[in-house]
This record gives C-alpha cells, structure tokens and sequence, in this order.
C-alpha cells in the first residue's frame, strides 16, 4: 500500500541535468525562501537530478588542492542539512526508476524513492507545481 | 483575470526560445493580465537594452520585469546597466509571489 503524499504549498520539480546550468543553485535558493515563508515545499527529481542525492557523494566534496585545509559540503549534505532543517515542511522525492538506471539506487537515507507511477499523486497533493528543467 | 509569474532563465543568447516566452508574457499582458516577468540565471541578459525587443515591448504593454540580485551580481552585471523600469529582487520576492494563490507561475 502506498503511502499519502502529504499536502504541500508548492511542488518543485527537477528534470535536467544538475550541473549543466544554475539549476540546483536557484532550486536550493527557491525552496528555502518558500520555506523561510513557512511554506511547505516538496521536490521530486528525474533524470540525472536523481544524483544529487547519491550516498555516494558523501558529507564533503573532493579536497581543493589550493585549500586543502577546507572542506566544502556535498549537495547531498546540503540537501540532507536542508531536509533535517525543516521536518514535516519540506519532502525530496527521487524517481526510483531514473535513480536505478544510473546506478543511484543507494540514496541518503533523508530522501523518498518513488514510483514514477504515483507523481499524480505528488501533484494533487500540492497547491502549484514548477517544473524546473527539462532533459 | 489572473495573474502570471514567467520565470526566464536563459536570456537572448539561448536562442529564439527566450524571446517567444517573452512573447506570451507580451500577449498575456495585451489581454489585460497582470505579468511578471522574472529573469534568473542567464536570463538577466534579456534586461540589457537592446537585448530583447520583446522585454522592451512587454514594458510598454503594463508588464512588470524583476530580475534576480544574484544572478546579475555572478555576472557582474550592475542595475545601472540594466532597463531603468526592471526592478532588481531578491528570492524571498519570488517566493511570496508564488504563494499568492491567484498566481499562475511558469518556469522557462
């Protein structure tokens, strides 16, 4: 049995490549003033957006060999960050199918895998949906 | 009447694209509308002058045009060499426009 989708106030949804433009920077910088408003936000990720969210990436990016005294956060982390910092406000929802065929299956443990099948679902239950980006 | 939000995030240089999107905000707007045009990323070029006639067209037609702080800052690009009628916004503007229940938005 599936679970309910809870309502949000806005679904955001990220279908293109990540890193090809500014994409994931204005998604981060919309859902956190939608959720600095007190909204409640939802985030489902197709495609190759579906890495951004890898358990692979870990906690920090690749050591900057100009500074390597600093660490810098993975997107995953800043997701992860994100997510923790707003329990029962903000959801991140990663198509399991698109995830599988990169070899994303392992995701933080912060993010829902779902069915392609039930985004219906994920669009009743929000008040507006933006699509973000298409492949 | 309702109003509409397009968020353009491409800019003239993408291709006819951006000056069609533009167009439908100019259509919109010319069927008494309230729009907003709001240029992120690469779109803040399209407030250049003389970059997009549509923009200019969309201005003179009632139309409003934000453009994104930070993505003018990245590309150095200051208001002051931007259209004097386009307001320079912050995210938290945008947000608040999207929850506005009578606000259709568009990403483009």
């Amino acid at each position: 049995m599936p679970r309910p989708v809870p309502p949000t106030d806005v679904l955001l949804n990220l279908h293109g490549a990540p890193h090809q433009t500014d994409l994931v920077t204005s998604a981060l910088r919309l859902a956190t003033a939608l959720l600095d408003r007190g909204a409640r936000v939802q985030i489902w990720v197709c495609g190759d957006a579906t890495r951004l969210t890898g358990a692979a990436l870990g906690d920090t990016t690749p050591r900057d060999l100009s500074d390597p005294g600093r660490e810098h956060p993975s997107v995953a982390r800043v997701i992860r960050d994100l997510i923790t910092d707003h329990p029962d406000r903000l959801y991140w929802y990663v198509c399991r199918f698109c995830a599988d065929q990169r070899g994303a299956a392992e995701q933080i443990p912060e993010v829902r895998k779902r069915s392609l099948f039930v985004y219906a679902e994920h669009v009743r239950a929000a008040g507006k949906t933006l699509f973000m980006g298409v492949c | 009447m309702t109003d509409h939000l397009l968020i353009e995030t491409g800019g003239p240089q993408t291709g006819p694209a951006c000056e069609r999107f533009v167009g439908d905000a100019v259509r919109l707007a010319g069927d008494g509308h309230r729009v907003v045009l709001f240029l992120v990323e690469n779109g803040v070029t399209a407030a250049l002058p003389g970059a997009s006639p549509a923009v200019e067209t969309l201005l003179r037609d009632g139309g409003e045009l934000w453009v994104d702080t930070f993505s003018a800052a990245q590309r150095a690009l200051p208001a002051a060499d931007l259209l004097p009628a386009c307001r320079m916004v912050e995210m938290d503007e945008v947000a608040a426009e999207l929850l506005e229940p009578r606000v259709r938005a568009v990403w483009h």
